[in-house]
């Protein structure tokens, strides 16, 4: 086994495991630092893929704003309230089999999916150009934004700018009147 | 084998190299701060007191660990190591001399920005782990000031980027001095490429960076909460902000922690603005310093140098300035700061279009 597979098989282990543990940890705020080493863990899985630009996108957004945010929303509301949010009767209930259902529904369809496909014959693989390591990924996707994409990233732009308009006029004041 | 052994010897040496640096950096800040409030400063410890921050040193390594009984055990011993190490892996990516960088990346400086933006993460750890109201509010604190001047810090950088076409440290480095291969031009008009010098630096290439400069250096001092903008350790009224009940080693790597962090936005707006390790002597007709201070010794002289200067500037800012309160920082970085910065990046685009064709 080569010293990228090696590494590749650790960090998904490590984004399973943490996953794991943020679900089940009873410690909200533990279980919110355990998130960041699952999104971290997947920024490192994303180079494997050659997206260095979207790895870093990923530590900025969510390990650098997003888990942020939540911790702070943490923060602001007392100890004592986050340690008496206790599920109200331990093992099992009716209400679970449902959601047990679900997900052994939605697990039988992805494995089927993926056993099913054959990745060399779809259209889109093929078509690929195939790029390499050292490639300067920031400049293409500068240059296809730009050309082909350029119509979903304006309407993209447009609706980011009205979610901030939104959120400015939430967070003012109450009104003069 | 010896490729990885070169690894570990580079991150060794960075490592040192942080350590040494706040070493100095903790004297000399003693020593401005005592000339500046009309005192010696450290005198006892050696001649003139120079090995006052070895015997600081001595003492944290003495000093017993002390964990708050009702403090998150786990996130209290881990947020020193995560505030070090995400400032620390900032250090990979930075250019020291002409083809001497630890890592060559095509997207350097957001790898840097993204690395950064741990931090924020660990002073949270910190102030929660610690279980004391104090801390809490300076990690609060700490944290909406650093994600808001991160906005202006951020833009007044893409400014300079468009500029320089690139997100690799040394490329940006190498096209402004005399080893660049597109042609330089001193604020847009006089053909420069042969003569080098500061006149190739990105502040005199387009003028309008010597704002998108200022207004960097004045969101770096936030993002490394130094006065004018410690509010977050303010001590007359938090005690000592997120790091009141550390100490020992583990308020040692917090402090190195903030000092590595001063010379990493500091190095930052040097390659960026500040022309790297380019050297700051123009040619003159037959004199040709430009071409005699050029190297890699030379490289590693100049960039120190001029990062060295910066922290100067920025450890003579505190000791000079009162420090800002929390609705003047949050007003200054979105109403002044954040619309210049935007300026700035559309002046750069109409530069970039009309003037560097």
């Amino acid at each position: 086994m080569g010293q990228e597979q090696i590494l590749f098989y650790f960090f998904g282990a490590s984004v399973l495991i943490s996953a794991l543990c943020v679900v089940l940890m009873r410690n909200l705020v533990r279980s919110i630092f355990l998130f960041f080493v699952t999104l971290f863990c997947l920024a490192a899985l994303y180079l494997f893929a050659l997206a260095d630009f979207i790895a870093l996108s990923q530590v900025v957004i969510y390990a650098g704003g997003v888990l942020v945010l939540m911790l702070f929303a943490f923060m602001l509301s007392s100890r004592e309230l986050l340690n008496s949010i206790k599920p109200a009767v331990s093992g099992f209930k009716v209400n679970h089999l449902a959601g047990i259902l679900t997900s052994i529904l939605f697990l039988f369809i992805l494995f089927r999916v993926i056993i099913k496909t054959n990745f060399n014959q779809l259209m889109w693989i093929q078509k690929s150009i195939p790029i390499t390591s050292n490639e300067n990924t920031a400049h293409q996707i500068g240059i296809h934004i730009m050309t082909a994409y350029l119509l979903p990233f304006e309407i993209l732009s447009i609706f980011l700018l009205m979610v901030l308009i939104g959120a400015a006029h939430l967070a003012r004041k109450g009104g003069k009147e | 084998m010896t490729f990885y052994l070169t690894y570990v010897l580079v991150a060794t040496a960075l490592f040192a190299f942080t350590a040494l640096f706040t070493l100095f950096a903790v004297y000399s800040e003693r020593k401005i701060s005592a000339f500046i409030q009309d005192r010696l400063g450290p005198m006892e410890v050696g001649k003139y007191g120079m090995l006052q921050a070895f015997a600081d040193i001595l003492k944290m390594l003495q000093k017993e660990f002390i964990i708050p009984k009702a403090s998150d055990k786990i996130l209290f011993i881990l947020a020193p190591i995560v505030i070090f190490v995400s400032v620390y892996l900032g250090f990979a990516a930075l250019p020291w001399a002409p083809g001497i960088i630890p890592s060559s990346l095509n997207l350097g400086l957001f790898y840097i920005f993204a690395i950064l933006s741990i931090e924020t993460l660990g002073i949270l750890m910190a102030g929660w782990g610690s279980n004391n109201k104090y801390a809490l509010l300076g990690s609060m604190r700490s944290v909406a000031q650093m994600i808001s001047y991160e906005i202006p810090a951020g833009v007044a950088l893409i400014s300079a980027v468009m500029i320089s076409q690139s997100l690799n440290l040394q490329e940006i480095s190498i096209k402004q001095g005399l080893l660049s291969t597109d042609v330089i031009y001193f604020l847009g008009i006089w053909e420069i490429k042969s003569v080098g010098g500061f006149l190739a630096w990105n502040i005199f290439q387009a003028p309008h960076l010597i704002l998108a400069y200022i207004i960097y250096f004045i969101a770096s001092l936030a993002e490394c909460n130094r006065a004018p903008f410690d509010i977050p350790e303010a001590e007359s009224e938090l005690v000592g902000g997120f790091h009141v009940e550390y100490s020992g080693l583990r308020f040692a790597f917090i402090f190195l922690a903030e000092y590595s962090m001063m010379f990493l936005v500091g190095i930052i707006g040097v390659v960026l603005f500040l022309g790297g390790w380019n050297t700051p002597l123009p040619n003159i007709g037959s004199a040709k310093l430009a071409t005699w201070t050029n190297g890699i010794a030379w490289g590693i002289f100049w960039i120190l140098s001029k990062t060295l200067l910066v922290v100067a500037v920025q450890i003579w800012i505190r000791w000079s300035l009162p420090r800002l309160r929390v609705d003047q920082l949050m007003s200054f970085c979105w109403k002044v700061l954040t619309p210049l910065a935007f300026f700035c990046m559309l002046l750069s685009g109409l530069w970039r279009l009309g003037v560097m064709q």
